[in-house]
């Protein structure tokens, strides 16, 4: 039992990372971000 | 509802727009005692007295409304343009209580505007350290406006502003300067054929190439026949038209201000003196690099040390307190370590955003500017390429985007081209931990040590490298352009300790927090698949391994060990990492260094966390990153894998390659196109390649 809720998780945690990273930088925002490259706006270069 | 106006923040650049613009929204932006910090337009609400909302644009610094950058651009355009949903119901003119003539010119302009506007007149605090006294009844009469004397240093007159902003609707909106001044005959024929509109207004449609909106193209398409006097007849005009404002401005402030010079207590000549001397000034500005790098490497190492165990024993502690199994290893070999890797880096991070913080504020960093511009000339750069350069040091992505205000495109391109090589935050991390592992502790002459000495040098590569490749494209770019360089030079200033702190917690927290969240997801995929892997090799690992080691009698640890690195070389990531090895071997790199390089494409900081997750990966033991990967032996040569020479060849490799996804669709966007970037990555990370392929063959 604890190994199968183990392996959901890890499973759960990759599934959320590759989303975060294929939004993150294969997908093309429609807009223009109004603000420039500051503090806090994922540029994801800092 | 509470109403809600729209309020324009314009000036010229470093008078303080926004510190004002962070006076009245709460916000913190970033502010700086040197122009073009403000780019594009930032916004912000400012609650006012009377339960009205102000939605507060901060526009880019403009001389006037001849606009010759696309920073000026934006001001002009929004000025122009009613139908524009920030159109200005107030405008503020925030000028310097010390440029008040110059600042004057741009506040003129936009009263002929006909837009309610209100003066802010900044750094009210240097009147009396100045000598300087100001009429404001007078001055109020005189500009037909009303006058808010404040001070964003001390936070005086700020409330004084937000009750003018309130009263916006009783501000009178007539002109200054009757614009036909400037050639009657010219704008009475104006006049007739444009009856209702306002004549300054024509006048900049006329003379400005902005984008001036679908809704008004019809009425300004017509203005077209008044261009036909030649351009050099325009720059006439438009010469006219200064002077005769700047009569009017002498005339206003004759009486409206007066300077007493023998009360005024200068100290900046005697500095500037010194500090933009063309000898002294380059030794003091490198004696001032060196203090700073030998600071963050003597203050930073006892933090770091504390971080790196930290984590080592939060790891340790997860895996021996949860439930054993895969999640409990994702955190304490995935997770953990890779954030470890990041955290630690705080401590020099925020030192080295301490020091520039420091010099912009007090001033100083417009004096580099200076003196560099004799330098940058020389290469096809302009001194306006300074500080996209060392706003560099901090991200590229910002840097690029400050290239804005530089006039000529061929030197704004050559600038957005080179400014990668300037060493980024990003950097830093992969630099201090591949120095802490080749270089050793030691001082030179006693004094600097020798690692900080490395650091600084590496600072200097990058520099060296933009400059030299800006004079390469300067002769390779067929492109004709003409520029010129003015730079404000504020005065010297004690740095307020708010903005600074601000400033570091600032760029901490968007390491920390932009970094780190690429860091912790790749964190993530780089434990599964170093964790998991196809076929037998992996699946049967323990028997393989039990099997081939039977007959050497191994201890029960050093088993364990050796099924550990037998799953690794066969995980996924093992045997993509394989694959990638003939192309890095002949730089002195394994198959794990290979993996941190493909991943840190993304962001140059993720090779150190990258590392540090598939190092941990298998390893019982508390470990900190840095031992870790100082006992990393290399397979094929032997020895130890981070020596001399394949440090080197990985620092090299980090200073030259283009390892940054946000850099280059940044450089897309500010190119409009493609070509560049694609140039960027193919010629930079080529040069990266050889540079580090010829370090790694010379020293090895």
């Amino acid at each position: 039992m604890n190994t199968i809720i183990q392996n959901i998780l890890v499973f759960t945690a990759l599934a959320m990372a590759l989303f975060f990273l294929i939004r993150k930088f294969f997908w093309t925002p429609k807009a223009k971000p109004s603000k420039s490259c500051g503090g806090e706006d994922g540029c994801g270069c800092h | 509802m509470s109403k809600q106006i729209n309020v324009a923040l314009i000036g010229n650049p470093n008078t303080g727009k926004t510190s004002v613009f962070n006076a009245l929204t709460g916000l913190n932006q970033k502010v700086g005692n040197y122009p073009g910090i403000t780019v594009e337009k930032k916004e912000g609400i400012c609650k006012l007295p009377r339960g009205l909302k102000a939605h507060i644009i901060d526009l880019p610094g403009t001389y006037s409304l001849n606009a010759s950058s696309l920073d000026e651009n934006v001001v002009i355009e929004l000025l122009l343009n009613k139908n524009d949903k920030d159109y200005p119901d107030v405008a503020v003119v925030v000028s310097d209580v010390e440029n008040l003539k110059r600042n004057l010119l741009l506040f003129t302009q936009i009263k002929d505007l006909e837009i309610p506007t209100i003066l802010v007149i900044n750094m009210s605090d240097r009147m009396e350290y100045k000598g300087i006294s100001i009429d404001i009844p007078y001055l109020e009469a005189q500009l037909k406006t009303k006058i808010a004397l404040i001070s964003t240093r001390k936070n005086k007159g700020i409330n004084d502003l937000k009750e003018l902003i309130t009263k916006y609707k009783e501000l009178p909106a007539e002109p200054c300067l009757d614009a036909s001044v400037i050639d009657e005959t010219y704008f009475n024929n104006l006049r007739k054929v444009f009856p209702n509109q306002l004549l300054y207004k024509l006048w900049l449609v006329i003379t400005q190439d902005v984008n001036f909106g679908k809704t008004d193209r019809a009425t300004y398409d017509k203005v077209e026949d008044f261009k036909t006097k030649s351009k050099a007849d325009l720059k006439r005009l438009q010469q006219k038209e200064t002077i005769k404002r700047y009569q009017f401005i002498n005339e206003t402030l004759k009486k409206g201000q007066t300077i007493d010079l023998k009360s005024a207590k200068d100290l900046r000549i005697k500095l500037d003196r010194i500090l933009t001397h063309k000898v002294w000034g380059y030794v003091i500005f490198a004696a001032i690099l060196l203090l700073i790098f030998q600071a963050i490497y003597d203050w930073s190492s006892i933090p770091m040390d504390f971080i790196d165990g930290a984590f080592a024993s939060l790891s340790e502690w997860t895996k021996n307190t949860l439930p054993e199994g895969a999640f409990t290893n994702l955190l304490a070999e995935g997770i953990i370590s890779g954030l470890g890797g990041v955290v630690i880096f705080i401590p020099q991070i925020a030192f080295l955003f301490l020091f520039i913080s420091i010099l912009e504020e007090s001033g100083y960093m417009s004096r580099v500017v200076f003196l560099m511009d004799r330098i940058m000339r020389r290469f096809g750069l302009s001194g306006k390429s300074v500080v996209p350069l060392i706003s560099g040091t901090a991200c590229a992505i910002p840097a690029i985007m400050a290239t804005r205000n530089i006039e000529s495109w061929k030197e704004r391109l050559i600038t957005i081209l080179v400014t990668p090589f300037t060493t980024c935050a990003a950097r830093l991390p992969v630099y201090l931990i591949i120095i802490a592992l080749i270089i050793p502790e030691g001082r030179f002459l006693g004094v600097i040590s020798y690692q900080a000495l490395t650091l600084m040098l590496l600072y200097l590569l990058g520099f060296g490298t933009a400059v030299g490749s800006a004079w390469i494209l300067n002769k390779v770019l067929k492109m004709k352009s003409k520029t010129f360089f003015v730079v404000e030079m504020p005065n010297y200033k004690l740095p307020l300790l708010k903005n600074v702190a601000l400033t570091v917690l600032e760029k901490t927290k968007a390491f920390v927090f932009g970094a780190g969240k690429i860091i912790l997801a790749l964190s993530i995929v780089l434990w599964f698949l170093a964790s998991y892997g196809p076929g037998d090799n992996f699946n049967n690992a323990e028997t393989i391994v039990t099997k081939q080691y039977a007959s050497k009698n191994l201890n029960e640890e050093e088993l364990e060990q050796k099924i550990a690195s037998h799953k690794l070389e066969h995980s996924f990531i093992g045997i993509a990492g394989h694959a990638l090895e003939p192309v890095i071997r002949p730089l002195g790199y394994d198959w794990k260094i290979g993996i941190a390089i493909v991943s840190s494409f993304a962001a140059r900081e993720v090779f150190v966390g990258t590392l540090a997750t598939i190092y941990s990966v298998g390893s019982d033991e508390e470990e900190t990153i840095k031992n870790r990967m100082a006992g990393e032996i290399n397979p094929i040569l032997g020895g130890p894998l981070f020596n001399f020479a394949s440090g080197i060849s990985l620092l090299l490799f980090y200073a030259f390659a283009m390892q940054c996804m946000s850099t280059l669709a940044i450089v897309k966007r500010e190119t409009n196109s493609w070509k560049w970037p694609i140039y960027q990555l193919v010629i930079m990370s080529g040069f990266a390649y050889i540079a580090a392929l010829i370090a790694f063959q010379v020293l090895k």
